[in-house]
């Protein structure tokens, strides 16, 4: 059975998508079948940093939710964009994008859908693709989604800025995560500030959420102006930034 | 509700545990397996029976704290017809206590059809709440000092269970009673007997509405978690009936539940239930889950063909038979719980 890492910020503009994208890439690297789907039906982007073009796409999330398909057909293999030629059952890094088009999205807002299909549809395509790992890439605040994924993930990632206003939304989606009975919540620091005493504001994250930090990423000039173009771990293979994200999804596969 | 929301989180979080349930797999998988199943016939001794789409199916499972996982038709109104007669026995018991109803009313299952106008020859007493006859004489039970009075408290009886207003399918209540001959003959032979009071046309009418009741089977699970529950709604929080009578309708239902098939029933499934011809059944694991199941086809018996195909694979598969000692498969609140790895 896949092992299923929930991605969440409790605000938009964490680095939620592309910090996910990149994990995803590095544990599949690491020899696995890795999948995300994009549950951020309102504001979907993660497709972008795969190069993924949705102007031929025939189905996404969308259509799945709404019966039009099985969930396996909105899965697209995007092995290439984190590695140039993979063969080979392992690894595969698959994608289930949600739909751009603004009539599609407002259907959503319209008619809603029912949250519980999101479930099957996680639980079928980890066994249609016979995944090891599936990361859901969430829409940002408290919504159906994000519970959702709270509820049947393995492990729980909380992305947050140093910052007063991620600091209490962090702990709202905390003490969510706590009802809906989460085993493990992993919290990634991300675009701290040059000069800001990281080892002290790790201890107060650590105390004040009575979880564990796994990574702190420093805010970065080479990662804004990729401006999501590509995958950051794959273009800068030696950086820093690379080298923490590597530890994460190792602690991810522990 | 509470002004600072906690209740409102607390139905939140049970809705997503609710869609976060393994069981969703696994009551997909139950449905698809019998949603094809061709046998039975859907009733027809009123136009308006007759007019149910056979392929209908819908199963509800609601657990003690409220947790629903429910797949197919859910939301497909039928009447409640026989379902309802352990409750309204349930709102005689609360009205005249257990030894007032059981000297109008025996408790014994019989071989016998559930219309058949036989009463026991020496008390002149029905054989039990469930069959016709007895489900007339707790009609006639019901308290109110006026037609209408007893009216409204058979339905604000049934709106705690339901935890929501329920609604009479008038054009099924029409036909009821313009076809109720065997009915009315079986209330004036009571009457004969001075089993019912002289006011046979009203407790008829009174037996035809909670008969032509409109639910869907998402309401029978409530209805069975509600007993399950002992007797409180665990959606509305709401008492339904006195927690005393809840073993009296669960043993009711037990051991005349499911029409002459009763006894292989609880052989095999080992559930208190009570079955309708609309097509629906409702099932109770006490002090854990109610169970509603919506499919009109029915057995020569009167039971939903893929109703208790459905019940049985669920008693088997989770060791619900009350009965039940050594089973070592999963159990049900398992399969409530997220699986994590």
């Amino acid at each position: 059975m896949a092992k299923i890492i929930a991605v969440h910020s409790f605000r938009g503009g964490t680095g939620k998508s592309n910090i996910t994208a990149n994990l995803a890439s590095l544990v599949a690297l690491a020899g696995h079948r890795v999948g995300i789907i994009d549950t951020d039906i309102q504001s979907p982007g993660i497709h972008v940093i795969f190069g993924f073009n949705q102007d031929n796409l025939k189905y996404a999330l969308n259509d799945y939710l709404w019966g039009n398909c099985k969930i396996e057909d909105a899965a697209y293999d995007v092995t290439r964009a984190a590695i140039p030629e993979p063969n080979g059952d392992r690894p595969r890094l698959f994608l289930i994008p949600s739909s751009v088009k603004t009539g599609e999205i407002a259907r959503v807002l319209c008619d809603g859908y029912d949250v519980g299909l999101l479930n099957d549809g996680i639980q079928s395509v980890s066994r249609a693709l016979s995944l090891d790992y599936l990361f859901i890439d969430t829409h940002p605040g408290v919504n159906e989604e994000t519970l959702l994924s709270i509820a049947i993930c393995d492990r729980f990632m909380l992305i947050m800025r140093p910052d007063n206003q991620d600091f209490q939304g962090t702990a709202v989606t905390v003490e969510l995560a706590h009802r809906l009975e989460v085993q493990e919540i992993l919290l990634i620091v991300n675009k701290v500030p040059q000069g800001m005493e990281a080892g002290m504001l790790q201890g107060q994250i650590e105390s004040t959420y009575k979880a564990e930090v796994v990574g702190m990423l420093p805010l970065n000039a080479e990662m804004a102006s990729l401006a999501s173009s590509a995958l950051f771990s794959v273009r800068y293979g030696d950086h820093p930034i690379t080298q923490t994200l590597k530890g994460i999804a190792r602690r991810i596969m522990t | 509700m509470s002004t600072d929301g906690t209740n409102y989180l607390d139905a939140l979080v049970t809705k997503l545990k609710s869609a976060a349930a393994p069981f969703r797999d696994t009551l997909n998988e139950l449905h698809a397996k019998y949603k094809d199943v061709r046998e039975g016939a859907v009733a027809d001794y009123i136009p308006e029976l007759a007019k149910a789409d056979p392929n209908a199916f819908g199963i509800s499972v609601m657990s003690v704290d409220g947790q629903v996982v429910e797949v197919g038709d859910h939301q497909q109104l039928f009447s409640l017809q026989s379902i309802s007669k352990p409750f309204v026995f349930g709102l005689a018991l609360e009205d005249h206590g257990r030894e007032h109803v059981l000297s109008k009313v025996s408790v014994e299952p019989t071989g016998e059809a559930f219309n058949s106008i036989v009463l026991d020859e020496t008390t002149n007493r029905p054989f039990n709440p469930l069959v016709n006859a007895g489900a007339i004489a707790t009609a006639d039970l019901v308290e109110g000092k006026n037609f209408s009075e007893r009216i409204s408290r058979m339905l604000a009886m049934f709106s705690r269970y339901f935890g929501r207003t329920l609604y009479v399918d008038n054009s099924i209540f029409m036909s009821e009673r313009a076809t109720g001959h065997r009915n009315r003959a079986i209330g004036h032979l009571m009457l004969n007997f001075g089993m019912i009071k002289d006011r046979v046309e009203e407790t008829l009418e009174l037996y035809f509405q909670q008969c032509s009741l409109l639910v869907n089977c998402h309401d029978l699970a409530v209805l069975g978690a509600t007993l399950a529950n002992g007797g409180v709604n665990p959606i509305t929080g709401q008492r339904a009936i006195k927690a005393e009578y809840v073993k009296d309708v669960l043993s009711i239902m037990a051991s005349c539940g499911m029409y002459d098939y009763a006894g292989e029933w609880a052989f095999r499934v080992g559930l208190p239930a009570k079955s309708g011809v609309g097509g629906g059944i409702v099932a109770v694991v006490p002090g854990k889950f109610g169970i509603g199941i919506y499919s009109p086809p029915l057995d020569a018996k009167g039971n939903s063909v893929r109703g208790v195909l459905a019940c049985r694979e669920l008693s088997e598969r989770f060791g619900l038979h009350v009965f039940e000692a050594g089973h070592d498969g999963p159990s049900l609140e398992d399969e409530f719980r997220p699986r994590r790895g």
